[in-house]
């Protein structure tokens, strides 16, 4: 019979690591399934806020907070008669419960109770809006019957609960853990465990804080909370030495979430910073010209009292932010003149400081806010047209960005050259096979700029090809979310917004997987919540405040108020 | 609402590009992951990826690596004699296993990636003694000996000159030291091309051993002369072969044609690339020229712009030696190539006779003590005014199924340079 030997951790350890390689895909699975399960199976249940009906008894329920009437099957009210605009009126509904209803059909015009609406017109129960010769009746919806309703809905996070979504994710954090515990130096071995232990304690933390105020839906903080698992890997391994720093910089960008997210919750706060918001990115985006460093060929960095920021990350914050705009607005105004000239001098100042990557993500957030915004692809495409020609006239001044596009897909001809980087990040990525080598066995990190522009090869090199792949269609999981919110958003403010956050997300995602494996060109942009970078993790957190704007699920988001208490006294 | 609902669609365009490019990498990650893992400057420099052990027939051990330390063989002779089958640590040797089964030797399976870092052996078929011999024979002369055992496909001897100590990091490196010229070379192949025109003229000329083929010592053709070694006078197609006569071969050529010799030289792979395991072997070439030039004649002569590498030469021979079948070689032992109808069988056993019938009636018997040898020399002129040596064949010895290819640079007639060393081999081979 074997002897029991006491000092068999040391050999225990190692091998529990080794095993901990199997579970990890695992537990990734089972985490990233059960969010996406949640996020996408739940029904999508529209909250009704009122009614207009028809002198012919049909009954037309108001499922947004802005409903346009018209004659364009598109309509949310549709009016099929020729003499009623495509898009005649909207009706909107204010934070604190008022409607209004506007005129948008340039002649047509809309009465109420007989009278022409020229400025935008307080509704009441009852009241009869004519536009044209048609007649329809508005008609709230009741607190008890809205309450009554309310309940039907399906709850966020009722089938499957997000807690033990958590804890999954908190059972990957420990292996996660074990596995630093043999690979980490002697000097960094506690620090790395203080930091993951952190982690979970922020995690929790954030779950608790949602239910005290009886939120359910957790999903997207937790897809974020996976994503930033395996960024302080990244950073345990790299750069152990700046655990701390990271750690702080989370809980600042976890703070900044909830705070953003509240400033969110009321669009009348919202509209009223839009202007200086892009005053200041205007400002923020000068100042950067005018007093940055030079990083890697990229003027993109300025040093204020000690720290390094990125203002690139922050101004994308505040490009959604202006950019973003509600259904009334849209109409009304063509304000999206405005807006493209305020896209065209970011995404020529970032071009200009030689941020290839930031203006590629800019560039492509602005095509999508664009569309949403106009519907009209002859618009995109002369955006594109446009771009392409800027583009062109970048690469002839700035010959560095002319030889990542040579080196694209001639990587291998010149590994110890332009094909540096991408080389040694497929041969990374490659040698971890399925499962890794595991957490803090990798090789990569000792290349230049591993933890930021390359870090898809060090999770396949550490965690393996399976977590890799999960961390990318994470961000595609929110985006989906996002997208099929879009169905049952109060306002379109909130619609925009978080397509325009997602669509970032990806794009940078994107951008900086691909570019590491020499499927696109290499620009150096970083992976949401991965990358190595304070003013990156800070964005990106702001960025899931839109994607919890949009996220109208009962029961769903602290950014959405309260359905069945609708009057904005839930807060207390 | 409506409107700007459908419209949030559009962000599922990303969405999707994503999951394509997604799917383009898994897609070249599987058919790239070994050779981007054992890329030689990455994990290996940080010493993170062990590549294992490279082991002869034998068990000698030719190259070995842990963690920390390289090594080769503790032999220089067999350092030198085993360095283009072996390749070095820089990765010099590009068709060396260091290099071609780096993947095997760092235990790389797109599974696993290169966990199992304890390294792999890999054991080739070469025996490490026959290419000390092979080396020793060719006596510096730059060259390439090729020996495989043509019913298994296991090659047994591979070596080239020049070449190089890979421990010895000052030592001089002559030109075209990195190059394999068993598998990476073509040469002009001269008489050992008649093998292949004979080839074609059994299969394709129904009145052959009718023919008779008269020389005087040259012939002319279109006002050009085709001069021959000697002066044959009157012979059968088998005496023409033996006698390796020219003016009988310009005549077979003009008879078959330009078309007729370039699909011959094309299906019995000559001017095709082959996969030696993993290692892709040179291809040749052949011009064809018109109806009656002497281009032509001079082409199915081995002259004129053939080009021909050794392992192709190899394959043929071994072919001719099992009837047809062409066992495909490997450098891995217990590895299988699978084998190949290379040319139909009553070819083979024909060309098998006349190859025998030259070493009994011409190159004699008595060099070769003890080896019941089929044969073909090679003496292709390469325009100096200086020879390339060949000589190449098989046993015909069930024991002992060796097929051979020998060629020795700028050193004159086959049957004095390369024959000899040749029959070094074989004798080591055989004898032990």
């Amino acid at each position: 019979m074997p002897q029991l030997d006491f000092n068999g951790t040391d050999q225990l350890l190692p091998i529990l690591a080794q095993v901990a390689r199997f579970l990890l895909p695992i537990l990734a699975l089972v985490v990233l399934f059960r969010c996406v399960r949640s996020m996408l199976s739940g029904r999508a249940d529209p909250e009704t806020w009122g009614y207009l009906v028809t002198p012919q008894g049909e009954v037309h329920p108001l499922q947004h907070w802005e409903c346009i009437i018209g004659r364009a099957k598109s309509s949310d009210v549709r009016l099929p008669y020729e003499d009623v605009a495509s898009v005649h009126a909207v009706v909107t509904r204010n934070d604190k419960g008022d409607w209004h209803v506007t005129d948008l059909s340039r002649g047509g015009g809309v009465f109420l109770n007989g009278k022409k609406v020229e400025e935008p017109e307080q509704l009441v129960d009852g009241d009869i809006i004519r536009c044209t010769k048609h007649m329809v009746k508005f008609a709230t919806n009741s607190e008890q019957h809205r309450a009554l309703q309310e309940k039907k809905r399906a709850v966020a996070g009722w089938k499957i609960h997000s807690g033990t979504t958590l804890f999954f994710l908190t059972l990957m954090q420990l292996l996660i853990m074990l596995q630093f515990f043999v690979s980490a130096k002697e000097e960094y071995r506690f620090q790395t465990m203080l930091a993951f232990f952190a982690l979970i304690l922020i995690e929790w933390l954030c779950y608790l804080l949602m239910r005290t105020m009886d939120r359910s839906g957790f999903e997207p903080e937790t897809i974020a909370f996976f994503l930033c698992t395996l960024g302080l890997c990244i950073c345990a391994t790299a750069t152990p030495g700046e655990l701390v720093r990271h750690v702080v910089l989370l809980l600042a960008s976890v703070l900044l979430f909830f705070l953003f997210g509240w400033w969110l919750r009321d669009l009348n706060h919202v509209k009223a910073l839009r202007w200086p918001a892009a005053i200041l990115s205007l400002m923020l985006l000068v100042l950067n010209l005018a007093a940055a460093r030079e990083v890697f060929g990229a003027r993109n960095w300025i040093t204020v009292a000690g720290f390094s920021i990125q203002p690139s990350e922050l101004i994308k914050v505040a490009f959604i932010y202006v950019g973003a705009t509600t259904l009334e607005h849209m109409f009304r105004s063509r304000s999206i003149f405005y807006f493209i000239g305020f896209s065209a001098v970011c995404v020529g100042g970032l071009a200009l400081m030689g941020d290839m990557g930031a203006a590629l993500v800019f560039f492509a957030t602005f095509l999508i806010i664009a569309f949403l915004r106009s519907g009209s692809f002859a618009t995109v495409f002369l955006a594109i047209g446009g771009a392409v020609m800027a583009g062109m006239l970048v690469l002839s001044i700035k010959p560095y960005v002319a030889q990542r596009f040579m080196t694209w897909g001639h990587v291998w001809e010149d590994v110890n050259g332009a094909g540096y980087q991408q080389t040694r990040a497929l041969s990374a990525a490659a040698s971890g096979g399925l499962f890794g080598q595991g957490a803090g066995n990798g090789w990569l990190k000792n290349i230049v700029a591993a933890n930021t522009d390359m870090v898809f090869a060090m999770l396949c090199e550490e965690l393996g090809l399976i977590i890799a792949v999960f961390a990318a269609l994470a961000i595609v999981a929110l985006a989906i979310f996002t997208v099929k919110n879009a169905a049952r958003n109060r306002s379109s403010y909130y619609v925009i917004a978080g397509c325009a956050a997602v669509t970032m997300m990806m794009v940078q995602m994107a951008l900086n997987v691909f570019g590491s494996l020499d499927i696109l060109p290499f620009t150096g942009v970083t992976f949401p919540f991965v990358s190595r970078g304070g003013s990156s993790m800070l964005s990106c957190w702001m960025l899931l405040s839109y994607i919890k704007a949009a996220d109208t699920r009962r029961g769903g988001s602290f950014v959405v108020k309260s359905g069945a208490k609708s009057r904005g006294e839930d807060d207390a | 609402m409506n409107k700007v609902k459908h419209r949030a669609m559009s962000a599922l365009i990303v969405a999707a590009l994503i999951i394509v490019g997604l799917g383009v990498y898994i897609v070249r990650y599987l058919e790239n992951g070994a050779k981007w893992a054992t890329f030689a400057v990455g994990g290996y420099t940080s010493g993170v990826v062990s590549m294992g052990t490279i082991v002869d027939r034998n068990g000698v051990v030719l190259a070995n690596a842990d963690g920390s330390s390289r090594t080769y063989a503790d032999d220089w002779s067999v350092r030198r004699a085993c360095y283009h089958a072996v390749g070095d640590y820089s990765g010099n040797v590009g068709t060396g296993a260091l290099s071609s089964f780096a993947a095997q030797l760092a235990g790389y399976n797109p599974i696993t990636g290169t966990y199992a870092r304890g390294g792999r052996e890999v054991k080739l078929t070469i025996d490490s003694r026959l290419c000390v011999t092979a080396q020793e024979a060719l006596a510096g002369r730059k060259g390439a000996v090729l020996l495989s055992n043509y019913r298994t496909g296991e090659i047994l001897c591979m070596t080239s000159n020049p070449t190089t100590d890979p421990a010895d990091s000052s030592a001089e490196i002559a030109d075209g030291t990195y190059l394999n010229r068993c598998i990476s070379v073509s040469y002009t192949p001269g008489s050992v091309f008649k093998l292949i025109t004979s080839a074609a003229a059994i299969e394709n000329l129904p009145d052959l051993s009718q023919q008779t083929f008269t020389c005087w010592g040259s012939m002319d053709v279109a006002g050009v002369t085709i001069n021959c070694t000697g002066s044959h006078g009157e012979q059968t197609f088998e005496e023409a072969l033996a006698n390796s006569c020219n003016v009988a071969f310009a005549n077979i050529s003009l008879q078959l044609g330009g078309d007729t010799l370039e699909r011959y030289v094309y299906d019995y792979g000559f001017t095709r690339t082959h996969k030696l395991d993993d290692i892709v072997t040179a291809g040749g070439s052949f011009t064809k020229d018109n109806p009656g030039t002497p281009g032509l004649a001079w082409s199915g002569i081995g002259q004129f712009e053939d080009a021909i590498c050794p392992y192709s030469m190899l394959r043929y021979v071994s072919a001719i030696a099992s009837n047809g079948i062409l066992q495909e070689p490997t450098l891995l032992v217990g590895k299988n190539n699978g084998s190949a109808n290379l040319m139909q069988s009553s070819t083979a056993n024909k060309l098998r006779d006349m190859m025998s019938y030259n070493v009994q009636a011409h190159y004699g018997a008595w060099n070769f003590p003890g080896l019941n040898l089929c044969a073909k020399t090679g003496t292709a002129e390469v325009g100096d005014g200086t020879s390339h040596a060949w000589f190449t064949g098989f046993l015909l010895d069930e024991a002992h199924p060796y097929a051979f290819v020998v060629i020795v640079e700028n050193a004159g007639a086959g049957i004095t340079a390369a024959a000899p060393v040749a029959n070094a081999v074989l004798q080591a081979a055989v004898n032990g």
